[in-house]
């Protein structure tokens, strides 16, 4: 708990603090927290039960249609009432998308990853073109919050918060549960784990779905921040996709605080150089060297290579003291476990 | 009728040039289990060199293949060495990344010095097409297709019956036995991704002389790759070819038959009606393992 | 089975890394806020442009149009005596950054105006943030249906003398002009799927259809088609007299190049977008082929309208280049310039509320639009020129008053 607070305490306490013209630190706060909440709902199922997707778009961005259509056929109007309906709308595209993960996991690793990323292809595809649901290219208005603007961020802020302890939460419980256990099963050796009796089925799709609830939750609230959607932007595949996984990686899948240490150090100097650097496409390179040296230096991620740091120097004074081994070459590491060490 | 027939002419060329581009992907899977996400930007990096033969140097983009081939050989061998092979045993998936994040980086080098600006290769012979009866068949097709057979039957005869091919077989089929037997994994590896960014650079040759690119081209091609091997099977040279020829015909078919509209959907609903019955693909193999 | 996790002290030194990068970025904001707000001598105007990504190469051009502005505005005295300072920063072309872009420039850099960037995609959006603060908000690139059906008070299109949807009337109107045993019969419509081209197509289409030209294909095709001989194809085998094209510039040429193949050259072709590129046009398609070719744009290098031979001459002496390459968007972004100094004339001040409400209810003169007034939602109802490829060049071919040529009808055969 103690742990919850030093981390939750200055996120709750910072928008209440600054004045009113630090607004441009909230929305950056807002992104931030938007992207550590999608990566840790990405790792329920790439960090835990090992299934790397890059198809969380594709609830992202139902989340984002699925409140629009909330606003056309239920009137909410613009306050407070919308933020009601967006558990009703993560509830609905968590439901559509059992049947969709289990076609997925029909396939296993990489075919798996390129079902994703079609699943998302297709997705704004069908976007574009049911033009009398979804307004198509044209893109489709929502009604303007009516939050003063003084407070327009801030509310916000908090939502996204809320919402990115309700992923930390999801991940934290099922790291304690024998759910849990059943997803490192799968992660570890699925048909071995299937082989003594786990139905791997269950954790498989509770993690899909757990997975496609949040981020059509933060597809639902980002649609109502910036009040419009576009097919392009709602099911981006290309960046924002692959921002999520990235900021995972960097983080380091698998663990609990990964995702979030690599979403507030990425998404902050992110919009940072684009704002000062983007002036030319050297941005591109610039992100995409940034990236290519970490993974390179740092490959299973921040927090592991910092706990591996400190283990080890932990260890070197108590060698005598049989300190716990908790990490070591032999011992199966989240990522590697997660994907094989050699092609077999 | 004649509408038909002409599509699946059409259709049916382009789907030539498709199976190319996938040619190197199936390369890399089969060798380092590793989805090169920047097969797109390689084949628009081939049609942009194409492209600058054409028009600064004057020579004839399908010769120029000659050597803008061989340099992205180079290429690709110099990436699979520094990006890729360090970090191989670590993740497959962590591979895929990295191989995401060379295809910007290379996109954003490529904006900066061709601008978005959107070109084609524009020969002589760019718009000229044969009549056959009522059927009109563009030469740059023909030509981009038979090349397109010409190179894939090159790389057949080198999987099947060189030494080389040999190793490239015994990696893709059990990597440790195949080192126990001497082969050279890591090397078979870089120059197998080397051979997929040639191949890339003729298809972008092709590509450039039928159709429009700039950098942001590579996204609209990597999904239409990446769905063609996954039909295929990943890792069968064979799937992908047939998924090829089979996106390039329903493609042209719906699109003129039926409504330009849903062109890409038919090809999608085969994708999952085939995932849901045969989930490795027409020809490939069954995988183990999470990832 | 023991794996890595988060406990004890590797936690806490994974927390003070988040706190630390979140301290780091409270120090920054709170540094640059405090030093912001002492300059207050220069006109700040924000501007997000897509510099990278899908919209760069309009977005570049679009920036040279807001420099020049500026420069020319400060060596005539600046706004009321004050220089104009632009800070512009990239979006990449997606919404997220044109959010937090505007938002940085109105709470923490405190600027004076702001100005639009490229796409309704992004105008959109960052026409509400800037609407909550009460910020004017001029934009030339974005006209599409959703820009204005939002309606919101603080939004001025400056960038020309109509929306996308009744942009390419004037085509109809030509036609319609012709005697009627000139006039084409059937009309075929191959459209993209996207906001600006379908809605002039279809504009123009039912105005054709109330007139009894008979439609005798019609189809939208997807945002990502590459090949279009498939659509090509059917409209060569319906056989249309005139083909109407609502088409963005890369299916624009594709369009072109799958006509050529299949060896169809209709008697009268108009395309919403594509053959307006001086140099991508004749490049892609080939330059035998751009002959009879029509178009609307607001705007060509030798256009006569007041003001543009001097904006050409001033653009090439800061810029270099051939007049013929330069992109109409920075005519675009000129013109929001062209508009923002009006309004701070007119009502010698600088407050938005104000120069809100005179650019909505005065008319005003700009290099895109011509004379226009908008209405409340910041649309225009002006007309765009008709123009076409004539003797190897793009140029204004209707109405009479402002052409520089007469129209070439019908369209030649396609050279070989």
């Amino acid at each position: 708990m103690l742990r919850v607070a030093i981390v939750f305490g200055p996120l709750v306490v910072f928008p209440l603090v600054t004045n009113s013209s630090a607004t441009w630190l909230i929305n950056i706060g807002v992104f931030t927290l938007m992207f550590a909440g999608l990566a840790t709902a990405w790792n329920l199922i790439a960090g835990y039960t090992g299934y790397i997707t890059l198809g969380n778009m594709a609830f992202f961005g139902l989340g984002a249609y699925g409140i629009e259509l909330v606003f056309q056929h239920v009137g909410v109007g613009a306050g407070w009432w919308p933020f009601l309906m967006v558990p009703v709308v993560g509830l609905g595209v968590a439901l559509i998308s059992l049947p969709i993960g289990w076609v997925a996991y029909r396939t296993r690793a990489l075919s798996f990853i390129i079902v994703t990323i079609v699943l998302v292809v297709v997705l704004q595809y069908l976007a574009l073109n049911l033009t009398s649901l979804t307004g198509g290219s044209l893109g489709i208005s929502m009604p303007t919050p009516q939050f003063a603007p003084g407070t327009f961020e801030r509310i916000f802020y908090f939502v996204m918060a809320a919402l990115f302890a309700l992923s930390l939460g999801a991940c934290w419980y099922v790291r304690q549960s024998r759910l849990g256990l059943m997803m490192f099963a799968v992660r570890d050796d699925e048909d071995k784990a299937s082989g003594i009796g786990v139905n791997v089925a269950v954790p498989k799709l509770i993690a899909f779905s757990a997975s496609a609830f949040l981020s059509a939750m933060f597809g639902a609230v980002w649609a109502y921040y910036l009040a419009t959607i576009y097919p392009q932007f709602a099911f981006d595949a290309e960046f924002t996709s692959m921002a999520i996984i990235l900021i995972g990686f960097l983080g380091g899948a698998g663990t609990l605080w990964g995702p979030t240490v690599g979403a507030f150090i990425l998404v902050p100097a992110q919009q940072y150089m684009a704002f000062t650097l983007g002036a030319n496409d050297y941005y591109l390179i610039g992100y995409a060297a940034v990236f290519a040296v970490v993974m390179l230096t740092m490959r299973r991620g921040i927090v592991p290579t910092i706990n591996d740091l400190l283990d080890r120097r932990r260890r070197g004074r108590i060698s005598q003291l049989g300190a716990p081994r908790s990490t070591g070459a032999p011992v199966a590491e989240p990522l590697e476990a997660a994907v094989g060490s050699a092609p077999q | 009728m004649t509408v038909f027939v002409q599509a699946l002419i059409l259709g049916g060329l382009t789907g030539g040039v498709y199976a190319l581009m996938t040619s190197g992907l199936t390369l890399s899977f089969g060798t380092m289990r590793v989805i090169n996400l920047a097969q797109g930007i390689f084949v628009v990096l081939g049609s942009y060199l194409s492209y600058l033969f054409f028009t600064d140097v004057h020579i004839d983009p399908i010769l120029s293949i000659l050597i803008t081939a061989p340099a992205m050989f180079v290429l690709g061998f110099v990436l699979q060495t520094i990006f890729l092979r360090p970090i191989r045993y670590n993740a497959h998936s962590l591979s895929l990344v990295m191989t995401w994040v060379m295809a910007i980086g290379i996109e954003g080098v490529l904006s900066i010095i061709f601008t978005t600006n959107q070109r084609s290769i524009v020969t002589s012979y760019a718009n000229t097409s044969w009549t056959f009866g009522p059927f009109e068949v563009p030469a740059v097709r023909v030509y981009a297709f038979a090349l397109s057979i010409v190179i894939l039957a090159g790389l057949y005869f080198l999987l099947e019956f060189s030494k080389f091919g040999r190793a490239v077989r015994a990696t893709s089929q059990r990597e440790s036995a195949a080192k126990l037997l001497g082969v050279n994994t890591d090397r078979v590896s870089a120059v197998a991704f080397g051979i997929g960014c040639a191949t890339a650079a003729a298809a972008g040759c092709l590509y450039g002389l039928i159709f429009i690119f700039n950098p942001n081209t590579q996204y609209d091609l990597i999904g239409r790759l990446l769905a063609i091997v996954v039909l295929g099977g990943l890792g069968s040279y064979k799937g992908a070819f047939i998924g090829a020829m089979t996106l390039g015909i329903c493609e042209a078919l719906v699109q003129s038959f039926i409504s330009p509209q849903w062109s890409d959907l038919p090809f999608f609903l085969i994708l999952a009606l085939v995932l849901i019955l045969r989930p490795q693909g027409l020809f490939g193999l069954r995988e183990r393992g999470a990832a | 089975m023991t794996r890595p996790t988060l406990k004890g002290r590797s936690f806490t030194r994974s927390s003070a890394v988040l706190l630390l990068s979140f301290s780091a970025l409270a120090a920054y904001g709170g540094v640059v806020t405090s030093t912001a707000s002492a300059s207050s001598k220069p006109v700040v105007v924000g501007i997000s442009l897509s510099l990278s990504g899908d919209f760069s190469s309009t977005g570049q051009a679009g920036k040279l149009g807001y420099e020049l502005w500026a420069s020319q505005v400060n060596a005539h005295g600046g706004l009321l005596g004050r220089k104009v300072k632009l800070i512009i920063a990239s979006d990449a072309s997606t919404p997220n950054q044109a959010q937090t872009n505007y938002e940085n420039f109105i709470t923490h850099d405190h600027v004076t105006l702001l100005a639009g960037p490229y796409s309704s995609l992004l105008n959109l959006p960052s026409a509400k943030l800037a609407n909550r603060y009460h910020y004017l908000f001029v934009e030339g690139a974005g006209n599409g249906p959703a820009v204005f059906g939002a309606c919101l008070p603080n939004l001025v299109f400056a960038g020309g003398p109509a929306s996308a949807t009744n942009a390419g009337l004037v085509w109809a109107r030509y036609i319609l002009s012709l005697p009627k045993s000139k006039r084409p019969k059937t009309a075929a419509y191959p459209d993209l799927n996207t906001s600006f081209s379908l809605g002039e197509a279809d504009a123009i289409q039912k105005m054709f259809q109330r007139h009894g030209i008979k439609t005798v294909y019609h189809t939208v095709y997807p945002a990502e088609t590459v090949d279009l001989s498939g659509v090509m194809e059917s409209v060569k085998a319906a056989d249309p007299q005139m083909v109407v094209s609502g088409t963005q510039d890369t299916d624009g040429f594709a369009q072109v190049k799958a006509a050529l193949d299949l060896k169809f050259s209709p008697k009268y072709w108009f395309m919403t977008n594509g053959p307006e590129n001086p140099v991508q046009f004749p490049a892609t398609i080939g330059k035998q082929n751009v002959t009879g070719f029509f178009t609307t744009d607001i705007w060509t290098p030798t256009a006569s309208n007041p003001g543009n031979p001097q904006f050409v001459s001033a653009y090439l002496k800061k810029f270099g280049g051939k007049a013929t390459t330069i992109n109409s968007t920075a005519a675009e972004t000129y013109s929001v310039g062209q508009a923002i100094q009006f309004a701070v004339k007119k009502t010698h001040s600088l407050t938005n509320e104000k120069l809100i409400r005179v650019l909505h209810k005065d008319s005003f003169t700009t290099l895109a639009s011509g004379t226009i007034h908008v209405n409340k939602c910041g649309e225009p109802h002006g007309n765009q020129n008709l123009e076409e490829w004539v003797n190897g060049k793009i140029q204004i071919v209707w109405p009479k008053a402002v052409s520089q040529h007469a129209p070439l009808i019908p369209k030649p055969a396609w050279k070989s």
